[in-house]
């Protein structure tokens, strides 16, 4: 039964004109899939509307879990006064009532969390203070927190050292151990067919299924235009990294 | 020492300003954390500012200042709204326009009666001129702002330290923002009888900016905001009584000075 | 109002003097988004004039020290980088104020002469305020005329302008220059708390219509002129000081502007 079913989605910002159109796709629990496209390409639209952010103007989304999201780590105050435990205690305000501490419970669960990512010696450090590989982490046992059932990924890798780096693909497979879906915005190409889905974006959607029957060079360049590169041999191509201003 | 400490207080207009500066304080100082972390010093500013035609009204037939205040904020933010949406002139350019019109009028409705409003008291605070009743409605709209901070905390923080998740986690930023808008304003209406529609950003902008240098958890700072605002407020009195200077400026400078201390301690990772 | 009256007389040219201030640079205040700082600088010059009077020494002098130690402040506060830039000009402002104040129950007697510090006065101003202005004035149309095609770039594309060379590097500190110096020789007239009614609303008002930098300077200096002579009028006619008159005057036009050419 699938954890995630769109069908037909388009939407946008601006009236008439359509940030992303003819989505569709379905996914299985325990399943990582790669969101590829161009910066400006919808990514990022897709998982607003995912998160019942952006209105829809045509199609269905059908959730079995309000997802929980890690963005950009890049838009966090990195000057606030909190420490890592306590963003990574923001995954339980949700489900917190404002006249309520947060629970016993709760607290017990980020320390395990934050222990998950390799985080637990660090978790009193002031969180700007810590590398941009441990921000992400924080930020993505933030996420863990939440407990759901759907994880949206904003370029997790992206900038991030080894180490971290290492310890993130490792979590992102025992998470889909545990039945979750992953859906993971990169630039990655080769990571992307390391995965079970992918999904190419390009304002449309260009496909999606399977990597090895899916990033054909053909699906790739219509992804891409002309951000790709094509190694030489014609089988292997790797889309041009962009950073956002 | 002790004596000179305490003396100032024995008599009942000391005591009513000293009470009055301490429930203004307890509630400007978690604000102006707030509104550190939202970066909205210059709204600070200017509904302070642009609150004054209320003020004057207000004081010109004998109504509560709190009355006007809050008609003088009103009108403030409406017109900081529209100009500041302006897309033809800059950010700041509309909402400098409206402040300044709006502060001139004031200064115009004070100035030109035959018996002319005190204007130097809406500007610049009559601390020492607090009556029990002012005491009193600068408490309530002090406990007002203080219940609905805490009860707005958790939201207010994640729509400030990370906008783009907010939402996912359980916060509509826009709405949070224009909350903290409200309670400032808020709290500006409690703190122009003491301080006046001047200095009133004092006592918000100042322990503020010092508890966030000294604090390294959101909790403390607030608290910390609070207590130095508090504590400005004695010294500013303090001041006053053996100085013989302006009690709202006293208690402002006082802010300010103990914000300077926090500068020479050494740099924490944060930014007020 | 009496035009023969020679207070009245200085006052009008006055006030034309500074239409010619506000054409110029108040253009340039509008158009790189300066108004905060405007308004920061002549309140930041309000304790400078208070000590002014026991000095003995010309109030443009002291006000212009403080200004400049209220815009260092800032500077400084900023290079430190425990506060914001916003936060920073909150806390100097309000501490340039209580100084004012508290430096004003020493000097002065009657709160009325505290008011025309921060609103400006009809009646105070001498010979030497005049000169002092045309000399500002003529100033800025100096810098203006060799400086305006950097101060434009800097402000379309900033830091890239400096590619123009060691004019562009100048340019903007030398801009902020001129508008502390506007500021001081416009306290007198309009006071410290409302610069902007001169500087910075007709200048605004006439941004919305004009569609060049030369229009919007010809334009603001005609409506500031129109504005400061008939805000004179105003202030004389209310016994108030100029400043507030201005103020509610420029605010009253501009809205009116902004509400027609909307609707355009």
């Amino acid at each position: 039964m699938a954890v995630i079913r769109v069908d037909g989605l388009a939407g946008g910002y601006a009236p008439g004109t359509d940030a992303i159109a003819d989505v569709a796709f379905a996914l299985e629990p325990g399943t990582i899939a790669a969101v590829l496209g161009p910066n400006g390409g919808g990514k990022t639209t897709l998982f607003r509307a995912l998160l019942g952010e952006l209105p829809l103007r045509r199609g269905t989304v059908e959730l079995a879990a309000r997802p929980a999201y890690v963005p950009q780590t890049d838009r966090t105050r990195h000057d606030f006064p909190v420490s890592a435990l306590d963003v990574v205690l923001m995954g339980a305000y949700a489900r917190t009532p404002a006249w309520r501490r947060v629970a016993r419970a709760d607290r017990d669960a980020a320390k395990a969390t934050l222990d998950r990512v390799g985080l637990a010696d660090r978790a009193r450090r002031h969180f700007g203070s810590l590398s941009g590989g441990q921000r992400q982490r924080v930020l993505i046992a933030r996420a863990l927190l939440q407990d759901s059932g759907v994880i949206l990924l904003d370029e997790p890798l992206s900038g991030v050292d080894a180490t971290s780096a290492a310890r993130i693909e490792e979590l992102f497979a025992q998470l889909r151990a545990e039945g979750r879906v992953l859906l993971v915005a990169t630039h990655d190409v080769e990571q992307a067919r390391r995965w079970d889905q992918v999904i190419c974006l390009h304002g449309r959607q260009i496909a999606f299924g399977a990597p090895a029957t899916t990033l054909t060079t053909d699906v790739l360049g219509r992804t891409y235009g002309d951000e790709l590169v094509i190694l030489p041999g014609g089988e292997r191509a790797i889309a041009v990294e962009h950073h956002a201003h | 020492m002790l004596d000179w400490l305490l003396d100032p207080f024995s008599d009942s207009l000391m005591q009513r300003a000293l009470l009055e500066v301490i429930v203004v304080a307890v509630a400007c100082g978690p604000i102006g954390v707030w509104v550190l972390l939202y970066r909205q010093s210059y709204a600070a500013e200017s509904i302070s500012h642009a609150m004054l035609p209320g003020l004057v009204v207000a004081s010109l037939a004998g109504a509560s200042l709190v009355l006007g205040a809050t008609a003088g904020v009103l009108v403030a933010a409406l017109a900081i709204a529209l100009a500041g949406r302006d897309e033809r002139l800059g950010g700041d350019v509309g909402v400098a326009v409206a402040i300044s019109a709006l502060f001139g009028l004031g200064a115009l409705l004070a100035l030109s009666p035959a018996v002319p409003a005190r204007l130097g008291e809406l500007l610049f605070g009559d601390l020492l001129g607090v009556t029990a009743r002012d005491v009193i409605e600068a408490a309530v709209l002090a406990a007002i702002v203080t219940v609905a901070l805490v009860l707005a905390h958790r939201r207010l923080a994640l729509s400030a330290f990370d906008r783009v998740a907010a939402p996912s986690l359980g916060a509509r930023p826009g709405r949070w923002e224009l909350a903290l808008l409200a309670l400032l304003a808020i709290c500006t209406v409690a703190a122009v009888r003491g301080m006046g529609n001047l200095l009133a950003v004092a006592l918000i902008l100042a322990p503020a900016a010092a508890a966030l240098n000294l604090a390294a958890r959101l909790p403390v700072a607030l608290g910390l905001a609070a207590v130095l605002g508090a504590l400005a407020g004695v010294l500013g009195l303090l001041a006053s009584y053996h100085w013989h200077v302006a009690a709202g400026a006293a208690v402002a400078l006082a802010a300010i000075a103990l914000f300077g201390v926090t500068l020479l301690l050494p740099r924490r990772d944060t930014l007020a | 109002m009496p035009l023969d009256a020679p207070f009245i007389q200085r006052a009008l040219v006055e006030a034309l003097l500074l239409a010619g201030l506000a054409g110029v640079l108040g253009s340039w205040i509008v158009l790189r988004r300066f108004a905060f700082f405007t308004h920061g600088v002549g309140t930041a010059a309000f304790p400078g004039l208070v000590v002014a009077v026991p000095a003995g020494v010309a109030p443009q002098l002291t006000g212009l020290a403080a200004a400049l130690l209220y815009a260092g402040g800032v500077e400084w506060l900023g290079r430190t980088r425990r506060v914001a830039t916003d936060a920073a000009t909150g806390l100097a402002l309000v501490a340039a104020l209580a100084i004012g104040v508290i430096l004003a129950s020493d000097v002065f007697e009657s709160p009325a002469s505290v008011d025309r510090l921060l609103f400006g006065s009809l009646i105070g101003l001498s010979d030497r305020d005049l000169w002092l202005t045309a000399a500002v004035l003529a100033a800025a149309l100096i810098l203006d005329l060799g400086l305006r095609r950097a101060w434009l770039a800097e402000g379309f594309d900033p830091g890239t302008a400096r590619a123009l060379g060691i004019r562009a590097a100048l340019a903007d500190p030398l801009l902020l220059l001129a508008i502390v110096l506007a500021c001081v020789v416009a306290l007198d007239a309009v006071g410290a708390l409302l610069v902007t009614a001169v500087l910075v609303i007709p200048a605004a008002t006439v941004r919305l219509v004009a569609p060049s930098v030369a229009t919007l300077q010809l334009g603001t200096a005609a409506l500031t002129a129109v504005e400061g002579v008939a805000g004179l009028w105003f202030a004389y006619e209310l016994n108030i000081g100029p400043g507030p008159a201005i103020a509610v005057l420029g605010g009253a036009v501009f809205a009116v502007v902004a509400v027609v050419t909307r609707w355009r």
